[in-house]
């Protein structure tokens, strides 16, 4: 079912430093190293997740979906187009992991989302709806669900939701296992680590504080971090967002919900152990401070809405993170002699990385790919770059 | 319409439309909006950018570079003390002592609380703020305001971001008529070009707007339509609309018709 897998036995053995071990870095690490390359992967902070070292990737903050029609109404077409892409990378490479989870199901799960709003917020569902149609230039893609449908799809939703909307392409991941399990494949590979090691990425050169690092090639997958090695013409900035992870036994959801209102839109995305992701606020800012008391009462209160019964679900975390975009929020890939970076995936790491790899990969190998002339549409940077 | 500008506390502006940077897909959008609605002047907040830390600097810069006035605002503020101190912080940060002030009272449809608005006024404009505060369309309040030493005001025309349009144009023509002599811009609830135009016909002086033309499928677009609009309105008024009249009266004589039959 998948695309033939080059091994660890492939002839070109060439040496590649990766900054920013995020689901970039290493989903880019792992598939590089299947197809033979050396691959050493740095970061500033943790790279092993654990409570006491928590990773200080956006990746493990985010809610993990990979939600193209819903991401579209919030960015552009391109979005939607590369999404569907990632749908059909996902599976194919989570079943390529060495050390498979049990059943491939357990990282990966198709199963559409939901959009709702309350009978009072019917405009702004209505105006999704809309916007969805311009972007998709139809309405095939979706189905429209009245209140007994929603109850069929959720049983747990409240039901005073009598209009929502069903994106049946629509999958989310368990996000925090699979980092953590991309990680494993990546030693077991014989990928070297260097957790706590910021560097400067240039051609062919990791630069950390006491020695730099040579290469074949050097790659940043850096996230808000890269944004000092941005250019004045392409900044890239962090925008604040805060989650909030809850848990209970009371409460079942098969897929992501996503809550119409007219200031935010929140959803929430089941994860493994009766954990719910709730997320996100987009503030423009670059404020790692905790989580605002005005957020966690949004947040709170959009989740309560949802069911009365989350009332007795326990918070256990409140997490803040810097989502690392350039000024159109969109991702861009640039290619110099002996160093590619690959920055600005924002909102959208999960829907994004799978395509950005391939096209990282496409480049490498030089074969043609799909996206770009999106993903690498920028005037070449080398002038900036000296 | 350089022979013709806006002018709000002895500044000139060259744009009668005024537009909010909050709620656009990306900056870029924003910008490319910005520069298609000719605007003089953008609004900003900065009440949930932690701006004492300066977090909000990336975008505050990408809006300054788009080289236009900027009128930063206290939206999100619920009491008076919170609305001067953001006031306070956005003077520091953005160097002007130009202040739109926005006191919400209701948290559901973001109402301006009357009261407090004018006592936040008297208290910004006792620290040297000029103030251009977000109200009702009642005439004892903008009196009030103006009492207070406002030299602007920004009656609503409907709630923010409902797109609603004017909805009381009695409130709104008696303002106009009883207050000649002020600067009054017409601030939130614009959905369409069609309703700044007619705000624009009936003699305001400016349109303030923001979700209209941040949420539409192409904002850069909306706001060209928007310039238009507000231009055309502008054009109108100063030109005299004629009066509606009961009966029909064609323009050209109809030939054939003795005069006595005619209009």
């Amino acid at each position: 079912m998948s695309t033939p897998i080059v091994r660890k036995t492939v002839a070109k053995q060439d040496s590649i430093g990766i900054a920013g071990a995020g689901l970039l870095g290493r989903l880019l690490a792992w598939k590089l190293l299947i197809r033979g390359h050396n691959v050493s992967l740095f970061d500033a902070g943790h790279i092993e997740h654990s409570i006491t070292t928590p990773s200080a990737a956006a990746g493990f903050t985010a809610a993990g979906m990979v939600a193209p029609l819903s991401e579209a109404v919030v960015s552009e077409r391109a979005i939607y187009d590369i999404g569907l892409r990632s749908l059909e990378l996902w599976p194919q490479w989570i079943a390529e992991l060495e050390h498979k989870p049990s059943s491939e199901s357990d990282f990966f799960f198709q199963r559409g989302s939901l959009a709702v709003s309350h009978p009072q917020d019917t405009a702004e569902l209505q105006q999704f709806d809309t916007d969805l149609n311009h972007i998709l230039g139809g309405s095939s893609g979706y189905q429209r669900l009245n209140g007994q449908q929603i109850q069929q799809l959720e049983p747990a939703l409240s039901d005073s939701f009598q209009q929502g909307l069903y994106l049946e392409p629509e999958a989310h991941i368990n996000n925090q296992q699979l980092l953590n399990r991309l990680l494993v494949d990546i030693q077991a590979l014989g990928g070297k680590l260097y957790p706590n090691t910021p560097v400067q990425p240039s051609a062919k050169i990791l630069q950390a504080k006491a020695q730099s690092h040579r290469f074949d090639l050097c790659i940043d997958c850096r996230g808000f971090g890269a944004k000092y090695s941005a250019s004045r013409e392409q900044p890239l900035r962090g925008v604040r967002g805060e989650a909030l992870s809850v848990h209970t036994k009371e409460i079942q959801l098969q897929r992501p919900v996503r809550l119409m209102h007219p200031r935010y839109q929140l959803y929430i995305v089941p994860k493994p152990d009766n954990i719910f992701v709730l997320g996100a606020t987009s503030i423009e800012s670059e404020d790692m401070s905790p989580i605002s008391l005005q957020s966690n009462l949004e947040l709170s209160s959009a989740l309560f809405t949802l069911n009365p019964a989350f009332a007795e679900a326990r918070i256990v975390d409140m997490a803040v993170n810097l989502r690392p975009a350039f000024m159109d929020n969109m991702p861009r890939v640039e290619v110099e002699d002996g160093l590619i970076k690959a920055n600005g995936l924002y909102r959208h790491g999960y829907l994004l990385a799978p395509v950005v790899v391939e096209n990282i990969l496409n480049t490498i190998e030089q074969n043609v790919d799909p996206f770009q002339s999106i993903l690498q549409s920028q005037p070449t940077a080398e002038t900036e770059h000296a | 319409m350089t022979n013709d500008p806006l002018r709000l506390y002895g500044e000139t502006f060259n744009s009668r439309f005024l537009l909010g940077t909050a709620l656009y897909n990306s900056p870029q959008l924003m910008r490319d909006a910005i520069t298609a609605s000719g605007t003089d002047m953008v609004t900003l907040g900065l009440r949930r950018q932690n701006p004492e830390d300066k977090n909000g600097d990336a975008i505050w810069q990408y809006i300054k570079d788009s080289n236009t006035h900027l009128l930063p605002n206290t939206a999100g503020c619920k009491s008076v003390k919170e609305a001067v101190n953001t006031a306070e912080m956005s003077r520091e940060l953005f160097e002007t002592d130009w202040i739109k002030l926005e006191v919400i009272g209701d948290d559901y449809n973001l109402q301006p609380d009357p009261f407090k608005t004018l006592e936040a006024t008297a208290e910004l404009i006792k620290r040297g703020f000029k103030v251009l505060p977000y109200c009702t369309d009642d005439l004892i309040l903008c009196q009030r305001l103006l009492d207070a030493g406002c030299q602007v005001l920004m009656p609503w025309g409907a709630p923010i971001g409902t797109g609603q349009g004017l909805l009381n144009r009695y409130a709104l023509k008696t303002l106009r008529e009883r207050l000649p002599n002020t600067p009054l811009i017409v601030d939130a609830g614009i959905g369409a070009p069609s309703q700044a135009c007619e705000a624009m016909e009936m003699g305001f002086d400016a349109v303030l707007l923001n979700t209209a033309v941040a949420r539409a499928q192409d904002p850069a677009l909306m706001a060209g339509a928007f310039a238009s609009a507000i231009d055309a309105g502008r054009k109108a008024y100063l030109s005299g609309l004629m009066l509606k009249r009961q009966t029909a009266a064609p323009s050209t004589p109809t030939i054939g018709q003795p005069f006595w039959h005619q209009n």
